[in-house]
This record gives C-alpha cells, sequence and structure tokens, in this order.
C-alpha cells in the first residue's frame, strides 16, 4: 500500500444526514466509494448544531429539528488519489459543500 | 354502549387515528415553522404547540363534555386523536433534559414549570371562553 507522507489533500463534504443518494444515505455511499477507489481512509463526524445554504437550523437540542442533523466527511490522501473521488463527489452531492485544502501528513500507519 | 362493544368499534380506531395523524404532522410543521422564525435556547416551537393545544383542549371539552355540542365520534377526533398527537408530554421532557445536560437549568426549569402552569392557565382560558360565549 503506497500511501501518503508529506504533502497531502483533505476533502471536506459538509452535507445533511438525510441526504440519499439513490435511496442509501449520502456519507455512507461517499464512504464506500472512497474504499472503493483505494483512499488512504475516510471519516464521518455528525454535527449537534448548525445550518446549511437554506439558513434552517438543525440541532439534537430540539427533536423536531434533529432530522437532518450536520454531517462531515474527511478524506485524506495524495492530490493524485484523490481525482476520481472528486468527480464522483461531484455527481453525488446535488445539496452541500465540499472543501478541498493542502496540507502535511506528520504521520500515517497503515495496517500491513 | 358496553365496553366490549366500544373496543369492536373500529370506526373509533379509524377516527382517532386519522386525527392523531393530522394532529402529529400539523404539530410538526408548526413548530419547525416557529423554529425557523424564532431560534432561540428556548423550546418555543414545543411550548407553543402544547399551550395551543391546552387552549383548545379547554374548548372542546366545554363543547363536547359539557354542552353536549359536539359528537362523541369528532370530540374523539379533536381531542384524543387530533390534540393527542399536536401536543407533547414526551418531547417536552426530552427538550428539558437536554437543558438540564447542556447546565442550562434557569430555562430548563422554565420550560418545565412554565409548560405545566400555562398549561393550566391555556386549558382554564379555553373553558371559559367558551362557557362566556355559550351564555
Amino acid at each position: 500500500m503506497v500511501k501518503i507522507s508529506g504533502q497531502a489533500r483533505r476533502i471536506r463534504i459538509y452535507i445533511g444526514e438525510a441526504s440519499k443518494y439513490k435511496g442509501v444515505s449520502l456519507y455512507h455511499t461517499i464512504v464506500l466509494k472512497a474504499k472503493e477507489l483505494g483512499l488512504a481512509g475516510a471519516t464521518v463526524f455528525r454535527g449537534i448544531e448548525g445550518f446549511g445554504a437554506n439558513t434552517r437550523i438543525k440541532t439534537s437540542r430540539i427533536l423536531d429539528l434533529s432530522n437532518d442533523l450536520p454531517i462531515v466527511i474527511e478524506v485524506i490522501d495524495s492530490a493524485e488519489y484523490l481525482q476520481d473521488f472528486l468527480l464522483f463527489l461531484d455527481e453525488v452531492v446535488n445539496e452541500g459543500l465540499i472543501t478541498i485544502e493542502d496540507l502535511e501528513v506528520m504521520k500515517y500507519s497503515p495496517k500491513k | 354502549m358496553q365496553e366490549a362493544d366500544l373496543l369492536l368499534n373500529y370506526s373509533v380506531y379509524l377516527v382517532i387515528g386519522l386525527g392523531g395523524a393530522l394532529g402529529a404532522i400539523t404539530r410538526y410543521v408548526l413548530s419547525t415553522w416557529i423554529y425557523q422564525k424564532y431560534f432561540y435556547t428556548f423550546p418555543w416551537g414545543t411550548f407553543v404547540v402544547n399551550m395551543l393545544g391546552c387552549f383548545v383542549l379547554g374548548i372542546v371539552y366545554v363543547l363536547g363534555v359539557e354542552n353536549l355540542v359536539t359528537s362523541p365520534n369528532t370530540r374523539l377526533f379533536i381531542s384524543v386523536g387530533f390534540l393527542g398527537a399536536f401536543t407533547t408530554f414526551s418531547t417536552l421532557s426530552l427538550e428539558t433534559l437536554n437543558l438540564i445536560k447542556s447546565g442550562e437549568i434557569i430555562v430548563a426549569v422554565l420550560n418545565g414549570l412554565g409548560s405545566m402552569i400555562v398549561g393550566l392557565i391555556a386549558v382554564w382560558l379555553g373553558m371559559s371562553l367558551t362557557q362566556l360565549l355559550l351564555k
């Protein structure tokens, strides 16, 4: 497994928990794709409160507003490995935000 | 009607079920609309639907039980079905607990005690106004 060291790139995808792609949770679809493409890893975070472009607040404090909590998916890998993944994201993320940042990886220790 | 007959009267379940479905949807639409307009720490959406439900129940009680203006099925539809689903004690309890857990004790007390006290006042107000109008 040839993987990242030094310079890398991080993709963050901000979507809602209720977002779906072909009937499956979008965050799950994205993680499966990252795995299929052999990326270094993917992590899904669920936020407890927030709002997006539609300005509607979602929060775990209020029951009626807790059905579409914020989800952030982070994927870090070398830029060249992320090209196909970005094309996939462009296709499946219809509502949300995708950010790309260059960063430096200090340590990455995949299991052998 | 005997108790056994009442249990076999499926139209009662239908009436309550329809009222409940409508009440739950109305509560969700109204409370989320309130939260989009006025989002504060205090759970106004749940509070408003509960107080509104108490007020309407006061009216329905006077009309249906005390004055028999409404039919039994209408009463069941509105009070047991619609208002039963429209108002929510469990959501109130959960949101009060969430406030306690996040350290907002004063807001939690205001929510818990306030809902009970204002709820009593709302039912009384609904009953009193209806009795006044029926005189």
